[in-house]
């Protein structure tokens, strides 16, 4: 049995619940073990990065450095994306001589920079693989069309997510078509929802969501997968501002590739969350 | 042929602590292109690179932009120069929140600020607390969103209390230890540039 170090994040403990609940249960029927990091602290998310640089770095290779010297793991599931976005940044600056001692000061103890970090979309394409994947399929989508969102922070930058096309990334694309959905072709699968300005600039997050969710529609989705915690509270919540605003709109369900995955191997669909949405899932899930 | 090497002290000081130089940037605009925010504030990515470039913070500072980036990071991705002008803007938003040099129409410093200490109080970002710090250090959010945040209660995603077991500690420790050093180098800068 395959073996993970596991770092949840605040979001997954609280908004993203559906989130850890489904990763938990397809990690589990897939045969991956996952080992919560001990006492695991905030990632430090945009508003330490956007304060204080060595405190931004110090805080996610602090977690690095529990996985590799603690519990002797050579990789961490990280579903967030932004914790992922954070992670991968720790072990990015990690390669910068300079940065390296600073942080390793502040963080205390050592760190080679082995550690893995793999997003919710590298779990599934290849820590179990598509090959797997499928043979795990009991109730696969016959044909739902779904439009991949994978937003800003699983793909970019590429020198510290490593992602091979930052600007069409195709790998979410694969895992839901091993799930027997369509995955279409658009336009926004890459642009910013408006993260967590959604807390202060509600108009401006309306026209961002209008926009990439128009834009799946138009492109014949009937639901849009997502993983990333930011990216579903925003496509989920904001749609009654914009039906409220423009009028004439056809909600879309926001789903995460994790509930996806659970449904098609047939993990039962109490431990998927599927209540916790605003807009119905169960028109495309049921 | 004698050479020019352009330098201003905010360059210099942007340099120091994002390892980025400015003077890399032509201007061709492709970060501001693919910008999601560009069209909500007078400045965009390339205006701040030439502002930095030429010294001009009143123009960054006094602008609404620093504070509608998202951190998308599309403009890092697309620069043909390979500039990482992310960290130019993340390098100006701690000048700005660190020197107090916020416009007033920028509800989203407050939250950066809340989120932060969120984070050093409970060692994780405790969510409901930010939502009601915001609410009262910032009265005309009061009414903002409170249907909505209702229904997350009720489906519960969103707890009323702070998470238990992680290594706060670790997180005081780590945040004053950071702040000593970056305030050692930022000190080392002013004396030398």
């Amino acid at each position: 049995m395959k073996t993970m170090a596991y770092y949840p994040g605040c979001s997954l403990h609280s908004t993203a619940k559906e989130m850890d609940a489904s990763f938990r249960a397809t990690s589990d029927a897939l045969g991956l073990r996952l080992l919560e990091i001990p006492n695991w602290v905030c990632c430090g998310n945009s508003s330490v990065h956007s304060s204080n640089r060595l405190l931004a770095a110090a805080l996610p290779v602090n977690e690095l450095a529990k996985v590799e010297q603690l519990m002797k793991l050579e990789s961490v599931a990280v579903p967030c994306a932004a914790c992922f976005s954070r992670l991968s940044a720790g072990n990015h600056e990690m390669q910068n001589p300079e940065m390296a001692d600073d942080i390793l000061a502040v963080v205390g103890h050592p760190y080679e920079g082995s550690v893995k970090v793999r997003n919710l979309v590298d779990v599934y394409h290849d820590e179990i693989g598509l090959t797997e994947l499928k043979e795990q399929i009991v109730r696969p989508f016959e044909g739902l069309k779904v439009a991949c969102y994978y937003g800003c922070l699983l793909s970019r930058p590429p020198k510290v997510t490593l992602a091979e096309d930052p600007e069409y990334p195709t790998h979410m694309d694969d895992v839901v078509e091993a799930l027997g959905c369509e995955a279409v072709q658009w336009n926004y699968k890459t642009d910013c929802c408006g993260a967590n300005l959604a807390l202060c600039e509600q108009d401006m997050v309306i026209e961002l969501t209008r926009r990439i969710l128009r834009d799946a529609r138009d492109c014949g989705a009937e639901a849009v997968v997502v993983a990333c915690p930011l990216c579903q509270v925003n496509l989920d919540t904001r749609q009654d501002g914009v039906a409220k605003k423009y009028g004439d709109w056809q909600h879309l369900p926001i789903i995460y590739l994790s509930q996806m995955v659970g449904r098609a191997i047939g993990v039962p669909d109490a431990q998927l969350g599927l209540n916790k949405h605003m807009v119905d899932v169960m028109a495309v899930m049921g | 042929m004698t050479t020019c090497t352009p330098s201003t002290t905010l360059a210099a000081t942007i340099e120091s602590g994002s390892g980025v130089n400015v003077f890399k940037c032509y201007q061709c605009k492709r970060c501001s292109s693919g910008c999601p925010v560009a069209p909500y504030a007078d400045m965009h990515p390339a205006t701040i690179m030439r502002a930095v470039q030429l010294g001009q913070s009143d123009m960054i500072f006094e602008d609404k932009f620093l504070w509608l980036c998202t951190g998308c990071e599309t403009c890092t991705t697309r620069c043909p120069q390979g500039i990482d002008v992310e960290a130019v803007i993340d390098e100006l938003k701690s000048i700005a929140l660190r020197d107090g040099r916020v416009p007033e129409d920028a509800p989203f410093a407050n939250l950066v600020r809340l989120n932060v200490n969120s984070i050093k109080r409970w060692g994780r970002l405790f969510e409901m607390e930010l939502l009601m710090r915001d609410k009262l250090t910032r009265p005309s959010s009061m009414f903002d969103d409170v249907g909505m945040g209702l229904k997350m209660l009720r489906k519960g995603k969103l707890g009323l209390l702070p998470a238990r077991g992680a290594d706060k500690a670790a997180v005081e420790r780590m945040a004053k230890a950071a702040e000593a050093i970056t305030s050692a180098r930022a000190l080392g800068t002013k004396e030398t540039g």
